[in-house]
């Protein structure tokens, strides 16, 4: 496998298949934090592709070396993404949106009960849609520092020393912001009484 | 035990590590490790174990194959798309020049002027010597300078200039820039004056009282720095210098009244007496320019030097140089003859006449050209 490096300096050339590279190794950990902060997928689909877009636009003036440096470059346009999503959503009268199809055809899987799908239950759909709506709110509740170590740790698979260059944190504090993100969750989570929808479909799984 | 935080690592590292072997078909490196573990077991933290676990596979959180390739390729045009415009609007550049030599010509001339006078500029902000050509243009520079500034700024540039014109009179206090010298020491004289009348300018106010307070502190530095230069200067220098310290409100000699006393005989002594403020004795008689052996006593208040004169030429001028190094010379001398004789002048008007020689004495100056060893013979 090429080294990060490597790709990175093909990407700043604009090779396409470097920018691939990246794109690929990237987007799941993008889209963890931005879908983990927006309301819904189609938002979430919407703002990755404006950090990606800026991503192709600006990499050729990255002074990022090493994949923590890029990671936290990347992370930022999509921290900033998201805050002028909701400087946006601020400024305009609210609205409720219209379910979206793509969205539960895709989730009918980890929600669906015996006999019934969120397409065909609307009451299912709706206490899903909420669900996933507390958890949103409690990782909002979260400092960004927290949410960035959730998606180093857990989204993007790295270890406790890239994240911490990636934060310019020692490896220590990234151990404590980790416990600490995940037990503030957890409270959070608690407060609201909704577990993770993914958690009733396993409990789920275990009755059965 | 552990800490709390560094369990939970372990175990999602653990977990990691489990998740990471299966994917690949392995076996459960996570039931070995968990036997050896169960002593450890926290159930706070087998909680968050679980919550990150649950975080890790939520599926939204999850990119869907159709939405990560249509982003792909959108994103893979919008490359090419740039790239495209990029090489355009290069070429269209080059095509135009290439089509219009006059034009690229033309181009390259400005793009010459330009570095040109930007080389001139930052080689004539480096000039401290006052001779040098490129020292017009630093004046230039700073007048411009001033010109486009605020008020307020004006007199903070004018401080900057006066501060910088200071520091280039040490290494102009030679025989070799004995002229840059003396435009050096101008332009500070210059450069205060217009400072002082910015500042005064200036509205009363918290700004005016720093910029006031600035003003003497670069006086007094200035009164240090010329002091500082006295002795390594020659007579006209350490007068020109003299005349500054006293511009800047420097305690320096003032002479109101200079009087000459002729001998009766050609062959006796002459008497020359200074009036005036801040006179030190010690200091050496200056005739027509030149430094006499003659040194001054303080009587009454007067400067007082007896020299010997041969004949009866009147001087043009006369004047001190004190153990400091200030030195004061006039041409308004208070000619007295001999007892019995006529008194000329007033000491306002220089009643001497002088010669077809310019009245200098006959003495010659030493190398050093301050100390002649004395007389002035006269001329007939």
């Amino acid at each position: 496998m090429e080294a990060i490096e490597h790709v990175l300096d093909r990407a700043r050339q604009g090779n396409a298949e470097a920018l691939s590279a990246l794109y690929h190794r990237f987007l799941p950990g993008i889209f963890g934090y931005i879908a983990a902060r927006v309301p819904d997928r189609s938002t979430a689909e919407d703002l990755t592709s404006d950090v990606f877009v800026q991503m192709v636009e600006g990499i050729h003036r990255l002074r990022a070396q090493d994949e923590a440096g890029f990671s936290a470059w990347l992370l930022r346009i999509a921290r900033v993404t998201v805050a002028g999503y909701y400087r946006t959503r601020a400024k305009q009268p609210a609205h409720f949106s219209l379910p979206d199809t793509g969205w539960e055809q895709t989730q009918a899987g980890p929600f669906a009960l015996q006999g019934s799908s969120p397409e065909t239950d609307p009451v299912q759909w709706v206490e899903a849609r909420e669900e996933w709506q507390a958890v949103v709110q409690s990782i909002n509740q979260l400092t960004e520092e927290q949410r960035q170590v959730l998606v180093g740790r857990l989204l993007l698979g790295y270890d406790v020393e890239t994240v911490a260059r990636m934060l310019g944190k020692k490896a220590n504090a990234v151990k404590a912001l980790q416990f600490r993100a995940l037990q503030s969750l957890q409270r959070l989570l608690g407060k609201s009484r909704r577990p993770l929808p993914v958690l009733q479909h396993q409990k789920k799984e275990k009755g059965r | 035990m552990k800490p709390r935080e560094e369990r939970l690592n372990d175990r999602l590292e653990q977990v990691e590590l489990d998740r990471r072997f299966h994917g690949l078909g392995g076996q459960h490196p996570g039931e070995f490790m968990m036997s050896g573990r169960e002593q450890e077991h926290d159930p706070e933290v087998e909680d968050l174990v679980a919550l990150a676990q649950r975080l890790q596979q939520a599926h939204h959180l999850q990119v869907t194959p159709d939405f990560a390739r249509q982003l792909e390729q959108r994103l893979l045009r919008h490359r090419a798309q740039l790239q495209l415009q990029h090489g355009s609007t290069r070429r269209s550049l080059f095509a135009l020049l290439r089509a219009r030599p006059a034009l690229s010509a033309v181009l390259g001339l400005c793009v010459l002027v330009c570095l040109l006078s930007t080389s001139v500029l930052a080689l004539a902000a480096q000039v401290t010597n006052p001779t040098s050509p490129l020292y017009g243009v630093r004046r230039w520079e700073q007048h411009v300078q001033i010109q486009m500034s605020s008020p307020a700024d004006q007199a903070g540039l004018d401080l900057q200039f006066a501060r910088d014109q200071l520091k280039t009179l040490p290494s102009l206090a030679d025989a070799a820039h004995a002229d840059a010298y003396h435009q050096a020491l101008l332009d500070l004289d210059q450069q205060v004056t217009t400072t002082a009348a910015a500042v005064k300018k200036l509205p009363a106010g918290v700004q005016q009282t720093q910029l006031t307070s600035e003003l003497a502190s670069v006086k007094h530095d200035s009164i240090q720095v010329l002091r500082a230069l006295l002795p390594r200067l020659a007579l006209p220098e350490q007068l020109a210098t003299t005349g500054e310290l006293a511009r800047l409100g420097d305690t320096v000699p003032i002479r109101s009244r200079v009087s000459l006393k002729l001998p009766v005989h050609p062959s006796n002594r002459a008497t020359v007496s200074f009036t005036g403020l801040a006179l030190q004795p010690g200091a050496h008689l200056l005739v027509n320019g030149t430094v006499s052996e003659a040194t001054g006593t303080l009587q009454d208040g007067q400067l007082v030097f007896v020299v010997e004169w041969a004949g009866e030429q009147h001087p043009h001028s006369l004047g001190m140089l004190n153990p400091d190094g200030t030195a004061a010379e006039t041409t308004a001398i208070g000619i007295e003859d001999a007892p019995g004789g006529n008194q000329h002048g007033n000491g306002n008007k220089p009643s001497a006449t002088p010669t077809p020689h310019g009245n200098k004495p006959s003495a010659t100056p030493t190398p050093h050209g301050n100390k002649p060893s004395a007389t002035p013979t006269s001329h007939h």
